[in-house]
């Protein structure tokens, strides 16, 4: 049984196949910034969970969620309300 | 075969991203737990060095599993290299790892990620920092840049946990004796030959400046291992003075290092 | 249309022979428990740990770790199942089911048709009474007879295992009762509302 989940917390590298279904420029290297704490990063450097149900990608300084993806077999969901903006 | 054009290739927009075949052509056997699995994808547009695959395994059950793996080959080479570690209770690395055959396939996706990415065309001293499987993606940079034989300054500070684990040991010491302008620091974990020569336990603080590129000469730095990894040593580089812009992490699930 | 391509001799660790009226459609039997999170694990010491039923602006109940642990325990034998298709059979659970905690407040009849369930770290999930009453969902507080580990919720985790596991939100603070029915942390983003493994209802749209 796995006790340490922070082993386990991998970038937003590792969503790159699921946002990439998304959006037509490269995104892992889109800086995005953080609503809440105003820090802005590249979408790569993000801390993704949750990796098995979709991504949900959480700012590296404050843990605010800055994006959130889902991919169903009825559509694709993206959501970005914790981001002020993304820049490619 | 891709030709690397521009040095703004990262931000370009990508091809519609969808699963392809891949059929496996040959195994390498790295080290008693690692092999490198050389594959045909049909549909293979290239590749920049640093970027990954997703691939995904469907069992006659119906049963399916994903994971992604860094590209290990560089875009000049015909087949697409995985370098794939067998993880304990790994069900998709034991699978790769130990069932395997030349002639089997599977499902592939990619190239994925521009921002873990490094051509010859970025300039400045290339510094890259290993952790156990984390080599996978540098060694296509440092394959890519042995390719194309670029003169510039180039250090590999590799952590493994004994000599045996060493992955692509002789060819990056082939490397090394080649090109007086790259060097590879070995850094051993857990067990270390007698009159082992290289440094003896984890890449800490005080081997970075040791080994490494002073902070003035702006070095791109690729970092990429196991979280705890990737962790630490992004916090020394950064303590020591080095740009975080200039400090780029891969972080990779459970490896040895 | 494109056949998806079966990789020669793989096969899933997941146990072929289980009871087929054990595992829902789609689901693969597992051994091992993941962990899937949405956020860091909270770090919650129990003295500092509350628990809270809440009904609009009023408070129904507080319990400090203390006084739920004093509450009626139950203890549970069941199967759990993940949208991410494992399942794990014959899990052990005890805490409070949601019935005592009724009790607890007074309450002959629960408030309201629905509940909102929210955790340390801001997960949210959205329940139906009618999925909880009954000894149909607990507030668990051990797993196989121990204090169930932060990566698993601990130290409490809702639990519903009927539905999908999402629902089973882990470090759980509050439970709000609620109106009209509002959509949580993942069915607001594309997970189905309700979350039947027996209807295979993963998506929203299933």
């Amino acid at each position: 049984m796995t006790e340490n989940v922070s082993d386990l917390v991998l970038d937003g590298n590792a969503a790159g196949g699921l946002l990439q279904e998304i959006f037509v420029p490269e995104i892992t290297s889109a800086q995005i910034e953080c609503e809440a704490c105003g820090s802005t990063a590249a979408v790569g450097t993000l801390h993704l969970y949750a990796a098995a149900m979709g991504a949900v990608l959480r700012c590296s300084h404050c843990d605010g969620i800055l994006m959130r993806a889902v991919h169903t077999a009825h559509g694709r969901w993206l959501e970005m309300k914790g981001a002020r903006y993304l820049r490619f | 075969m891709t030709v690397i054009e521009t040095a703004a290739t990262a931000a370009a927009p990508v091809r519609r991203l969808a699963w392809q075949l891949a059929r496996v052509r040959e195994i390498v056997t790295e080290t008693y737990r690692v092999k490198s699995l050389m594959l045909d994808v049909t549909s293979w547009q290239g590749h920049l060095p640093g970027q990954h695959v997703d691939i995904r395994l469907t069992a006659e059950d119906g049963y399916q599993a994903q994971r992604s793996y860094s590209i290990a080959s560089p875009p000049e080479d015909d087949l697409l290299a995985l370098t794939v570690e067998r993880v304990e209770n790994g069900e998709v690395s034991r699978y790769l790892v130990d069932d395997l055959r030349a002639g089997d396939q599977f499902e592939l996706r990619g190239p994925i990620g521009g921002y873990f990415v490094w051509t010859v065309a970025t300039r400045g001293p290339l510094w890259l920092i290993a952790g156990g499987s984390g080599i996978a993606p540098l060694m296509a940079m440092l394959r890519h840049r042995a390719r194309r034989k670029l003169r510039a300054p180039a250090l590999l500070l590799y952590s493994s946990r004994s000599l045996e684990d060493v992955i692509y040991r002789e060819e990056l010491d082939m490397m090394a004796r080649g090109d007086p302008h790259l060097r590879v620091v070995h850094a051993l974990t857990r067990k270390q030959p007698q009159r082992w020569m290289g440094h003896w336990g984890r890449i800490d603080k005080a081997l970075l400046p040791q080994a490494g590129f002073p902070p003035s000469q702006n070095a791109r730095i690729y970092v990429c291992g196991s979280t705890p990894f990737v962790e630490d040593v992004s916090r020394f580089l950064v303590e020591l003075g080095h740009d975080p812009l200039a400090v780029k992490t891969e972080r990779f699930g459970p490896s040895g290092e | 249309m494109h056949e998806t391509p079966i990789s020669r001799g793989f096969r899933s660790r997941r146990q072929e022979q289980t009871p087929k009226d054990r595992v829902p459609p789609g689901q693969y039997v597992t051994t091992d428990f993941p962990v899937l999170s949405a956020g860091p694990t909270p770090q919650i010491k129990v003295e500092n740990w509350n628990f809270a039923l809440q009904l609009g602006a009023s408070l129904l109940g507080k319990w400090n770790w203390a006084e739920f642990e004093a509450l009626p325990q139950t203890t549970i034998k069941t199967d759990i199942h993940c949208v991410t298709k494992w399942s794990k059979l014959d899990t052990t659970w005890q805490g409070v089911t949601f019935d005592d905690l009724l009790k607890a407040v007074g309450m002959a009849e629960p408030p309201a048709g629905y509940i909102m369930a929210h955790c340390d770290g801001g997960y949210t999930t959205n329940v139906p009474v009618a999925d909880l009453i009954g000894g149909k969902g607990m507030i668990a507080t051990r797993y196989e007879g121990l204090p169930i580990a932060p990566a698993h919720g601990g130290p409490a985790r809702l639990l519903v295992p009927h539905l999908y596991f999402w629902k089973s939100a882990k470090w759980i603070r509050r439970i709000r009762f609620m109106e009209r029915d509002q959509r949580g942390f993942w069915e607001s983003l594309g997970y189905h509302n309700y979350g039947d493994p027996w209807k295979e209802q993963r998506y929203d749209g299933d």
